[in-house]
């Protein structure tokens, strides 16, 4: 480990120097202005979703994202489905990507089970996109998909990030031990 | 260290505890039975009910109780020698009329049960009290039950000093004692009046009834075919009856008192008959402790025309009904077919042992549509008005949406002394706490809670002060804009239902989002992880409260206090 050190010290420097160099896609960066008190609150910190990167897909090796989480409008300040599901906003926003001119990052939402699928939509020249959604416990995914065609089904492209709602952090002795009614372990929880 | 610990707690419960199947079962309590009462002339505890619980019972919690004495009212008595409580009136009231009130231990019977409660009025719910905005009336309250107690009048901007706070606005009015109060309506809409005074026991125990001030206004609301007010409410009974409650303290000061039985209108088979095609107007009013129901009408549309105080800037169409404790919502309903529909709370309720959602349909009542409508109100239900005159009201206080916070609150909640078990599984169930809390996902947990070991907090950022130490002081005409953090860090972060007395407020913007639909409020949900901007518009001078309308929390000390003075007579300028 030791004779390793220095090498993987070396490596490292070498891919932050070719990272810092290299130009990329950012969400906007516009210059902060004088905003109003209000925007100075954002979504709920404790409900927002991490975009982690896969690392398999080229230019977006390094992103970084994340989902913003608020309630849909609603008259009664919190937003349901008639069967009680949190409908909410989700505000995606990448950065740190460099694509090619015929593709695009789309959103799309899924279950732990992925038996749901449904796209939120295309990320913008920002890399921004907001999309709704009213499933219990969900996985954001943003994946690399053809510019000429509209989001389908489901994604066909490579899997660029993903996050998980925190409901769907939700997960006890009796998710893990004897009891176990969702193999989370089988997909990394 | 912490997941050492979370995985040593895995062991034990592996070790200790009896494979069950997945699906939910009822526990088997029978081995508390010997705690049953009476033993002597002492009420004791026993088991609560753990509805649908799938949780085993964690080791060294098997015998637990609370750590107050146990309460019932009427206890040891014949519940025959009370009188049968009788169904709500309506009691239409004129400028300057007086109404003689009471509460009193009354009978009730609720599924075929017998139970000693109390009721205003002899009525379940009380009377309804209804009167023209702009009149003012008096109810005469004399005391019959076995505890002081006192009535507040939720929602009305009416003068202080009948504002029904004790130590503050009043004196209790012990047993056999009166008190006069005069009502002033100015505001058109719903509204409700209760105790102030143990509520967790008096209003879950049916104090609690309706004021409608109808508008002077001509169309002031869209036509309808009926007009129907609704009262949501739930109780904990169990094999033996009410469940107790605690006598020093409140017992399920975590959560608060969740029920097992729904009630509509004190009822649990409510049932509304109309005829095909009829569109009807409900006031729906949450009076429960603490449970916010999601309520549906099975397929008919439903549109919400106003809110606590006031009708929104632009009706609604929604597919459900979020009503959090103490709220009021008026919605038109159109029941276009001839058939039963309906009235259901449903919710994604948590069972926290599985760690999964579990869907929730709990009956509360039905409509039962026959026949034809003999009066066609289609086309005006299918409208969602612009109120005008609302928008022209809060437009004048549009420029202050955006200012800075006068204060910035933050909900929390400080423990002592709290069941070591209780501790020790909150620290393992750390990794999601939902929005809103529709049902009671620890039952044992909270019922093992009192008052004075979870103190619910409101916590006063910019001066440190905390709950009833903090007096803000503002003058009538300000513009108050307080900004309500609920820290989803705490101990046990849940929704709080946020009221202010003898004011108004609007929610400007929820998470940094404005609001575009307002209408002027008098309690707000504060979910958990969520910030919720209001701006309250100052006009009523006095002592006042602000608090969560979660009894337990309440009595658990979530409370503040705040006074308002004449315009230039404050101990600081007006902002």
């Amino acid at each position: 480990m030791t004779r390793k050190f220095p090498l993987y010290v070396g490596s490292l420097l070498l891919l932050s120097i070719a990272v810092l160099a290299s130009p990329t896609l950012d969400a906007d960066s516009s210059p902060a202005e004088a905003t109003p008190e209000c925007s100075l609150v954002s979504s709920p910190d404790y409900y927002e979703i991490d975009l982690v990167t896969t690392r398999k897909v080229s230019g977006a090796r390094l992103a970084k994202g994340k989902g913003e989480v608020t309630y849909a409008a609603s008259p009664f300040g919190i937003s349901v489905s008639e069967e009680g599901s949190y409908l909410v906003n989700i505000d995606v926003s990448m950065s740190n990507v460099r694509l090619d001119d015929d593709k695009v990052l789309v959103a799309w939402v899924t279950t732990p089970q992925l038996d749901q699928i449904k796209a939120l939509g295309t990320l913008d020249e920002n890399l921004q996109v907001t999309g709704q959604t009213d499933f219990n416990k969900f996985l954001l995914v943003v994946t690399l998909e053809p510019r000429d065609k509209e989001p389908g089904a489901m994604w066909t492209g490579p899997v660029v990030s993903r996050g998980m709602s925190r409901s769907g952090l939700m997960h006890t002795m009796a998710g893990h031990g004897p009891f176990e009614s969702e193999p989370c372990a089988v997909y990394g929880y | 260290m912490h997941s050492n610990r979370f995985a040593g707690l895995l062991v034990l419960v592996a070790l200790l505890t009896p494979i069950l199947p997945a699906q939910a079962q009822e526990m088997d309590h029978s081995m508390h039975m010997n705690h049953n009462m009476p033993m002597g002339d002492s009420l004791v505890w026993r088991m609560a009910p753990m509805d649908g619980m799938t949780m085993p019972m964690m080791p060294g919690m098997m015998d637990d109780i609370p750590d107050v004495g146990a309460f019932l009212p009427g206890f040891g008595m014949d519940v025959s020698m009370y009188p049968e409580a009788k169904p709500s009136e309506i009691i239409d009231m004129a400028d300057g009329d007086t109404l003689h009130m009471d509460a009193s231990l009354v009978r009730r019977t609720i599924d075929g049960r017998e139970y000693v409660m109390m009721a205003y009025g002899g009525m379940y719910p009380g009377p309804l009290i209804r009167a023209d905005r702009g009149s003012k009336v008096i109810v005469e309250f004399t005391n019959n039950i076995d505890m002081p107690t006192t009535v507040h009048w939720h929602g009305l901007r009416l003068d202080n000093a009948f504002d029904g706070i004790p130590g503050l606005t009043q004196d209790p009015v012990e047993t056999g004692e009166s008190f006069t109060y005069e009502l002033k309506f100015p505001d058109t809409g719903m509204y409700w009046y209760h105790p102030h005074m143990r509520e967790d026991v008096q209003q879950d125990l049916g104090l609690y009834g309706n004021m409608l001030v109808d508008p002077t206004e001509e169309d002031y609301y869209a036509p309808v075919n009926r007009e129907v007010p609704l009262i949501l409410d739930d109780i904990l009974v169990d094999a033996n009856g009410l469940f107790p409650y605690g006598e020093e303290a409140p017992t399920h000061a975590l959560m608060g008192r969740f029920g097992n039985v729904m009630l509509v209108n004190g009822i649990s088979d409510y049932n509304l008959d109309i005829q095909a095609g009829e569109v009807v107007r409900f006031y729906l009013t949450n009076v429960a402790n603490t449970r916010t129901f999601n309520v549906t009408f099975d397929g008919a549309r439903i549109k919400v025309i106003a809110d606590d105080v006031s009708k929104l800037e632009r009706e609604q169409f929604v597919s459900s009904v979020i009503i959090a404790p103490a709220e009021r919502y008026i919605v038109d309903v159109y029941f276009d077919e001839a058939r039963t529909y309906d009235i259901t709370n449903s919710i994604q309720a948590i069972d926290h042992f599985r760690g999964i959602f579990v869907p929730e349909t709990h009956q509360l009542g039905t409509v039962t549509a026959s026949g034809q409508a003999s009066e066609d109100n289609a086309e005006a239900f299918a409208e969602a008005r612009t109120n005008e005159d609302t928008i022209a009201d809060i437009d004048n206080f549009r420029r202050y949406f955006d200012k800075a916070p006068d204060h910035n609150l933050r909900l929390t909640i400080e423990t002592k002394d709290l069941h070591p078990m209780t501790m020790r599984m909150m620290e393992v169930d750390t990794l999601y706490f939902p929005p809103i809390e529709w049902n009671e996902g620890m039952p044992m947990m909270n019922w093992l809670s009192t008052g004075e070991e979870a103190r619910w907090t409101l916590l006063d950022e910019d001066t440190g002060k905390k709950s009833m130490e903090i007096n803000w002081q503002w003058e009538v005409g300000d513009k108050v804009k307080i900004r309500i953090f609920n820290d989803p860090s705490s101990f046990h972060p849940m929704n709080h239902p946020f009221h202010v007395h003898g004011q108004r407020f609007v929610i400007t913007h929820i998470d940094g989002v404005e609001n575009r639909n307002m209408a002027w409020k008098d309690t707000a949900i504060i979910p958990v992880g969520s910030t919720i901007d209001i701006l309250v518009d100052v006009t009523n001078p006095g002592k006042w409260m602000a608090h969560c309308h979660i009894a337990e929390h309440l009595h658990a000390g979530m409370m503040l206090g705040f006074e308002v003075f004449e315009q230039g007579a404050g101990p600081q300028a007006g902002r």
